[in-house]
């Protein structure tokens, strides 16, 4: 009897055992944050086989990051770099030659711009700088708060026609032809970027890297235990902070937008910061939306389907491959295209 | 035949230890998952400053000796949040309360971070980051 109940504990232990080791990562859990890249914060999530390795990896991230945050830069100059600031000063004067990596991202911009039926137009600097000044002064003194005219508005948007945006591949240089119009690639340069760091990151064998910039997540590869890495997306309207839903993430990646941070109240009501660009004011079909695909950079530019009907941005989703998409409605109804993965 | 027994006595004693085992394993996965725990960690300029318990029950706002303008706010319910800052886009107060493990909130222009992790190791249950505020 002793000997029959010895056996049944050990083989108990060891399936315990056993089933613990089996759930142990091979590399261990390690995080960073960056506050300066792209005026927002950097998380970095990665399992490696120690603190160098894994520190190695974030820097070779962060430094990547670095790059293109200069380059796509609007409000900065860097010695010796021609960035989109440099573009939209001498706009209507000359052409200028830049880094390659920007000439990709406005190719890329203008092949969102038609995908998103011109949701998203990265000519639309001059709208959206009157909406940035009203909204920091706003925000400054809330007293004096006011909203911009739509006849100053209209004025603006005379001036974002993005057939205006000449790129030269051969020369590599991008001229303004209207000198009142401006780039703002706001609304895509972050997960543009995020996209090519990670492949950057993939080329150098990192494979365990969860990277997100701003709300833009990227996955690159599963956790170290080999499960699926899980995104958590917040409810805006949620004053507990609950989360509306955890998304699985092996090499994709979410984006999210919404209105929740970034906004100014005049006369009691709040205005954010994404655009409607046949409106040219904020667009209130709901607090946010978040798309789920391969590209971060395209779904970056499908966040866009904000300014949108529900119903116009379930058929633009439904109409791509292995793209979905969650809204949440300004009364906190949840809509989810056909494929999303709920947990 | 009639000496035959469907089981030994011995054999139902080890059965029953076996279901008494896995019933307290089952027990003790259900109650310590379920009630899973987690902390706040509050950074300034990528240096842990503190750890937050948020399970205190108790209510309070404090401020740190890094920047005494920047406000956080602790809830009964275990949430936590900005609750004031000098900063000029004020994103940090909109981010609102956190609570549940990868959330997080920053107030960029003050150099704060402030996040929720697992109070123990992280696990497969645990979500890696939170998006959406």
């Amino acid at each position: 009897m002793i000997k029959k109940l010895s056996v049944v504990i050990l083989a108990l232990i060891l399936a315990l055992n056993g089933a613990s080791c089996a759930s142990q990562p091979e590399n261990k859990r390690y995080e960073a944050e960056f506050l300066s890249l792209f005026d927002t914060v950097t998380r970095i999530v990665g399992y490696a086989e120690s603190k160098e390795k894994f520190t190695e990896q974030a820097q070779l991230l962060h430094d990547s990051l670095e790059e293109y945050h200069r380059l796509y830069d609007i409000y900065t100059d860097y010695e010796g770099i021609s960035n989109i600031k440099t573009i939209n000063e001498q706009a209507g004067i000359a052409p200028v030659k830049v880094d390659r990596r920007i000439i990709d991202l406005l190719i890329f911009a203008k092949e969102a711009y038609k995908t998103t039926n011109g949701q998203l137009n990265v000519a639309m600097g001059s709208v959206l700088k009157i909406w940035h000044d009203y909204r920091e002064a706003g925000i400054d003194a809330p007293e004096n708060a006011k909203l911009p005219s739509l006849d100053q508005l209209t004025a603006a948007a005379a001036h974002t026609d993005i057939d205006k945006v000449i790129i030269d591949e051969e020369n590599s240089t991008v001229y303004l032809e209207d000198p009142q119009m401006s780039l703002d690639v706001g609304g895509i340069a972050k997960g543009y970027a995020t996209e090519q760091v990670a492949e950057i990151a993939e080329k150098n064998g990192i494979t365990s890297v969860l990277i997100s910039v701003g709300g833009n997540v990227r996955a690159i590869g599963k956790r170290g235990d080999g499960t699926a890495w899980k995104v958590g997306v917040q409810n805006p309207i949620d004053e507990q902070g609950e989360n509306v839903c955890d998304v699985p993430l092996t090499d994709a990646s979410l984006v999210t937008s919404g209105t929740y941070e970034r906004y100014y109240v005049v006369d009691g009501q709040k205005y954010h910061h994404i655009i409607d660009p046949d409106t040219l004011f904020p667009a209130n079909y709901f607090v946010s939306v978040t798309i789920l695909c391969k590209d971060s950079g395209m779904a970056d530019a499908l966040a866009k389907i904000f300014n949108m009907p529900y119903e116009e941005g379930l058929t633009l989703i439904e109409s791509l491959p292995d793209t979905e998409a969650l809204w949440v409605f300004q009364d906190g109804t949840l809509k989810y295209s056909s494929g999303f993965p709920i947990e | 035949m009639s000496n035959m027994t469907f089981a030994k006595k011995t054999d139902v004693i080890i059965v029953l230890i076996i279901l008494v085992i896995s019933g307290i394993s089952w027990w003790g996965y259900q109650h310590f998952s379920a009630e899973k725990q987690v902390k706040a960690e509050i950074y300034y300029y990528s240096d842990l400053v503190m750890t937050v318990d948020l399970q205190e029950k108790e209510e309070r706002s404090f401020a740190l000796p890094q920047d005494e303008h920047v406000v956080f706010h602790l809830y009964k319910d275990g949430s936590i949040a900005f609750e004031a800052s000098d900063c000029p886009d004020q994103v940090c107060v909109h981010a609102g309360r956190i609570r549940t493990s990868g959330q997080f909130a920053a107030c960029l222009p003050k150099g704060f971070v402030l996040k929720i992790v697992p109070a123990g190791e992280h696990d497969e249950d645990d979500t890696d980051i939170v998006v959406g505020r």
